[in-house]
């Protein structure tokens, strides 16, 4: 690595002359700095993974917490104040600082991979999606240390609860601030890294990688890219005009004074309803990549897949107020949403179908990474149907705000997000740490996982129907909840030792797994032709893509490949070489100016919080001063380190 | 093995059952859920049955089946997926026929039944509902008003006005209706019918702040004669028991119960009386047999005395109240107390009034509401107890709520 980044860098052929101390560009590979100023799309990928990973724990812990209170009736674990904190930021949590951020990582690992491009469009914008992420996070977990508490208004804020005068009503209570600045943050951080993705998937794609040609997991992160652009808008207006009302007691929520509280109920699903498919659509995106791998076949009807995708995408925005069948919204409002559900239900049922037809007829190999995905097709399916019976509003009535409905949704999000990204994290280490998880420990974190989850859920159908509603405290012993309870509690146990085993495996196969060469898995994709772990530059020469399955191709054409590929590389080295993009410290100056704005705004130093923006202004005009930067490798110089990277 | 088989019925037949249902309404709910149930079991079990077969057929036995030479490489048949998409859509038009029609249905009372329809208020707060009868009105007070019982003749489409005046929340008796929420500044409204007299479980269904779980409501259905009796005697003023001679009242009477703390989220029910709750409704109507008129005359000048009248009505026998607190007029008739969480008896009632903020954790009662001091008021930036009922106290307060049947 060392070799590689002296080639270039940083003096003489850096594109600019001799600039001042400030916009010298950092140069480290290695240690603190290295990482704190990185751009490399693949470090990034590796902070959003890790990062959401310790929130996945975190999250976790919580759920754990929310399980042990409610294992008997009548229960004194946690107080009734300690039990909201746990839901709200439960929800909070897994959503936009676990299942989102991990599958910003595979868009950012993997997908410039996939697409046979050096980084993404903007490498320094990346950087700061991901401080910026950060700093959200801090945010909103701020209130686990301060006297007044973590947010404990639902992770849907519902008006008027989030009011000043319910949630404030005699101390400077700061944790629904900390909520409604955290999230406004988390949504610059998704907007950013989107429009990014966006731009590479159109522009950074290899020759001959045609949009029809795209791996399904990059269809997936444009799709999903798409939705967050036009999805955040929204909740980003509802969380001004609530920081407005609670900050400078405008009244477009508080209902004494006249706000309409049903006004945030609309505009949180319209953009909390995209976010489902935000979450999900990943998931279906790296399902989509291991059930060919590990079928040795194509994947079955690659255009629908792709299409039915879209369609969930466009379709994703005009059913929101099935969350909101219960509003009183009058029957054709209710019937209209009600038969848009059941529609988005056939491009969802398309990709099973899909998948079950890529299984069929291949050669099935049982490799961890397929069992969570075989897992993924069952858990999913189940999620499926109880949604629609959601989708039929009568029933859903009933089952609304009930515990039917968080069984529903733990089947879509865990059975479906989570053993998705668990398989897609199986998948895709050996390219990313040169290693491979034991199958023994692997298989068995799956069928703890696998069970744990199947018993904490499942039993929560026969809660909700039999009237248990959800974000409750306490529950009496006299009302029939007594068992189905203490099963799921036990359940939840089983999960989180599957959990601990799967991560404890994780962790000892990166220090000591067995080490793997190039495309361990026998794959399709660009990505496997890179040595593991790729290098900095991804591709010593920018491949051509020919077929669909373009690594697939490569290896059914060797020779055609080989003869193109010196050419190529001839070519390229006649326009300079390879040019990589140069580090910054700007990207999290600018994060840093968020964050010191963000703890004096909710602390109401409003004066002060400028200081804040002047840093992040500042950060942004420094980050815009130094200018593009950039450097080139040259790799022919350094063959005779024989390191094995070309 | 029977928790998993016979068990899993018996975790559908709780008091707030959606499957064990007593109405038209939540009737015509649970049809088009079965519907949905038996349209996915159907599809279920083929996509099941073609996902395993797939799975088994298609397994690699061993490793040198993984060296073999690759599969047909194909890439699907717009054929297949068409048809399955056109299947897709068939099976969706069986839920969504008796989607439709419900959703009309239990939107409102059908036209047939308006004439006959009872009208009723309800408003959620913080935590707890209160109900009116705007056709039961009452010289020179207003529409009868009551809190967390509902009352209903059964037979007769019930039109329910559902408002909020604080934050949401939502009215939800599973047995009779799928819930509605109640929003501020919104006005919305469901219906629902008793076939049978009952005892019917609510509970409110939107997260509306730190007690949203112990925010809870009965609805009794009665027969009509029942209903008319009940209706004679709510809108009679508080029951008041000849006073006894102010000798008697300096002297101290004994609680006729004994009182322990049982501790925060303690049991509110007993078997007893879920054994047979509509009997222990009628039975509560009527007043007790060991009555000390002396206690009682205590605890109705302690009400007034340690202020609880600011804010409670009993219509008659003190002056006072607010809207915003529930109507205490004949709060001896109800079979719960603190918003159906607790069992009327004088063991209950001593722990409500004595540690609200045990039973109810973040009540307005204790904390105060609209910038009046309740159990405890707020002084220099501290909250502090403004009100203190002793252990010593609570009886005879327990004795005349109870006498106010």
């Amino acid at each position: 690595m060392e070799a590689i980044a002296n080639a270039g860098h940083p003096g003489a052929e850096t594109h600019a002359g001799k600039r001042s101390w400030l916009f010298t560009r950092p140069t480290a590979k290695t240690g603190i700095v290295s990482w704190l100023t990185t751009v490399d799309h693949k470090r990034i990928g590796m902070l959003y993974g890790i990062s959401a990973l310790f929130f996945f724990l975190v999250g976790g812990f919580e759920a754990l917490l929310i399980r042990i209170q409610l294992a008997v009736p009548n229960n004194t674990f946690i107080s009734h104040q300690t039990y909201n904190e746990m839901f709200t930021m439960h929800a909070t949590t897994m959503v936009f600082l676990a299942v989102m951020p991990l599958s910003a990582a595979f868009f950012n690992y993997i997908m410039p991979l996939q697409i046979g491009a050096r980084d993404v469009a903007f490498p320094r914008l990346n950087g700061f999606a991901f401080w910026v992420f950060i700093v959200g996070a801090i945010v909103i977990n701020i209130g686990w240390f301060v006297k007044s508490g973590s947010p404990d208004a639902g992770w849907f804020g519902y008006a008027p609860l989030t009011s000043k005068a319910y949630s404030d009503q005699f101390a400077g209570d700061m944790s629904t601030d900390l909520w409604v600045m955290g999230l406004q943050i988390l949504g610059v951080s998704s907007v950013v890294g989107s429009l990014n993705f966006i731009v590479t998937i159109i522009n950074l794609r290899a020759p001959g990688m045609t949009m029809m040609r795209l791996p399904v997991f990059t269809w997936m992160t444009l799709i999903t890219a798409f939705l967050i652009i036009l999805s955040f808008p929204a909740i980003t207006i509802a969380l001004v005009e609530l920081m407005m009302d609670r900050s400078f007691n405008t009244n477009f929520f508080e209902a004494a004074n006249g706000g309409l509280p049903i006004l945030w109920s609309h505009l949180f699903w319209i953009f909390g309803h995209p976010e489902v498919y935000i979450l999900i659509l990943p998931a279906m995106g790296i399902i989509s990549e291991i059930l060919p791998t590990f079928s040795r076949k194509p994947l079955f009807g690659y255009p629908i897949i792709v299409f039915s995708g879209a369609c969930i995408g466009f379709l994703g925005f005009g059913v929101w107020s099935h969350h909101m069948f219960t509003t009183g919204m009058g029957s054709v409002a209710t019937a209209a949403f009600s038969l848009m559900t059941m529609a988005i239900a056939v491009p969802t049922g398309v990709k099973i179908f899909n998948w079950i037809g890529t299984l069929w007829g291949g050669q099935l190999r049982m490799s961890t990474p397929m069992m969570f995905a075989l897992g993924f097709v069952w858990m999913f399916m189940f999620g499926g149907f109880s949604g629609i019976m959601h989708a039929a509003a009568p029933a859903d009535s009933q089952q609304h705000n009930s515990y039917f409905v968080v069984a529903h949704f733990h089947y879509v999000l865990i059975g479906g997000s989570v053993f998705a990204l668990l398989a897609g994290i199986h998948y895709w280490f050996p390219l990313i740490f040169g290693r491979k998880v034991s199958e023994f420990w692997g298989k068995l974190s799956f069928w703890l996982i696998f069970v744990g989850f199947n018993v904490t859920f499942f039993p929560m159908h026969f809660l909700g129907l039999n009237g248990m509603p959800r974000r409750t405290a306490v529950y009496d012993g006299n009302m029939g909840w007594s068992d189905a309870n203490l099963v799921s509690t036990v359940g939840a146990f089983i999960l989180g030792v599957g959990i601990a085993v799967y991560f404890t495996v994780m962790i000892r196969t990166y220090f000591k797994g067995e080490k793997v060469g190039r495309d361990p898995w026998d794959a399709r994709t660009l990505e496997w032709s890179l040595p593991t772990p790729p290098p900095e530059h991804n591709y010593d020469v920018i491949p051509t893509i020919h077929a669909r399955d373009a690594f697939w191709y490569e290896k059914t054409h060797k020779d055609e490949i080989a003869k193109e590929t010196a050419e190529h590389a001839k070519s390229e080295t006649a326009h300079g070489g390879i040019h990589m993009p140069s580090q910054s410290w700007f990207p999290l100056l600018a994060a840093s100016g968020l964050l010191i704005g963000a703890i004096l705004f909710v602390n109401h130093l409003f004066l002060w919080a400028i200081i804040g923006g002047g840093i992040m202004v500042l950060g942004i005009y420094f980050w815009a001063s130094e200018g593009p930067g950039g450097y080139h490798v040259h790799l022919e110089k350094h063959d005779d380190h024989g390191d094995g990277r070309h | 093995m029977p928790l998993f088989f016979g068990g899993w019925l018996n975790w559908l037949t709780g008091p707030q059952s959606t499957i064990d249902v007593a109405g038209p309404v939540a009737e015509s709910q649970r049809h088009v859920f079965y519907v949905t149930v038996w349209v996915t079991g159907i599809i279920f079990v083929l996509v099941a049955s073609v996902l395993t077969y797939a799975t088994l057929k298609y397994k690699a036995r061993n490793d040198s089946d993984e060296q073999t030479p690759t599969p047909p490489q194909g890439h699907g048949n717009p054929f297949i997926e068409l048809g399955l998409i056109a299947a897709s859509v068939l099976a969706l038009v069986f839920i969504a026929i008796p989607t439709l029609r419900a959703i009309w249905y239990a939107y409102d009372v059908p036209a047939a039944e308006k004439t006959n329809a009872l009208e009723v208020n309800a408003t959620g707060y913080q935590w707890w509902f209160k109900f009116e009868y705007p056709s039961e009105q009452i010289d020179g007070v207003g529409p009868l008003t009551t809190a967390n019982e509902l009352v209903i003749p059964v037979g007769r489409a019930i039109r329910i006005n559902l408002r909020a005046n604080d934050v949401m929340h939502s009215f939800w008796v599973p047995k009779l209706a799928g819930k509605v929420d109640m929003i501020p500044n919104r006005g919305n409204h469901l219906w629902l019918k008793a076939d049978a007299p009952g005892y019917f479980w609510g509970q409110c269904a939107e997260y509306c702040g730190e007690s949203h779980a112990v925010m809870r409501f009965r609805l009794i259905a009665l027969a009509q004669k029942d209903y008319a009796e009940w209706i004679i005697a709510q809108k009679a003023p508080a029951r008041a028991l000849t006073p006894p001679s102010d000798g008697a009242l300096a002297k101290t009477q004994p609680a006729g119960y004994a009182f322990k703390n049982p501790g925060r989220n303690a049991p509110g029910y007993s078997s007893a009386f879920d054994t047979d709750p509509l009997a222990a409704w009628l039975k509560q109507q009527k007043p007790a047999a060991n009555e000390n008129p002396v206690l009682i005359a205590q605890g109705h000048d302690l009400f007034t005395a340690k202020s609880c009248v600011t804010c409670h009505v009993v219509r008659g026998n003190n002056m006072g109240g607010a809207p915003f607190a529930p109507d205490l007029t004949h709060i001896g008739s109800r079979t719960t107390i603190a918003a159906g969480l607790l069992e009327n008896n004088s063991v209950n009632l001593h722990r409500w009034i004595t540690r609200p903020n045990e039973v109810k954790p973040g009540n307005k009662m204790y904390l105060g509401i609209n910038g009046m001091p309740g159990y405890m008021m707020m002084q220099d930036d501290k909250l502090v107890p403004h009100i203190v009922v002793s252990d010593e106290e609570a009886p005879a307060i327990v004795a005349y709520l109870q006498s106010l049947k």
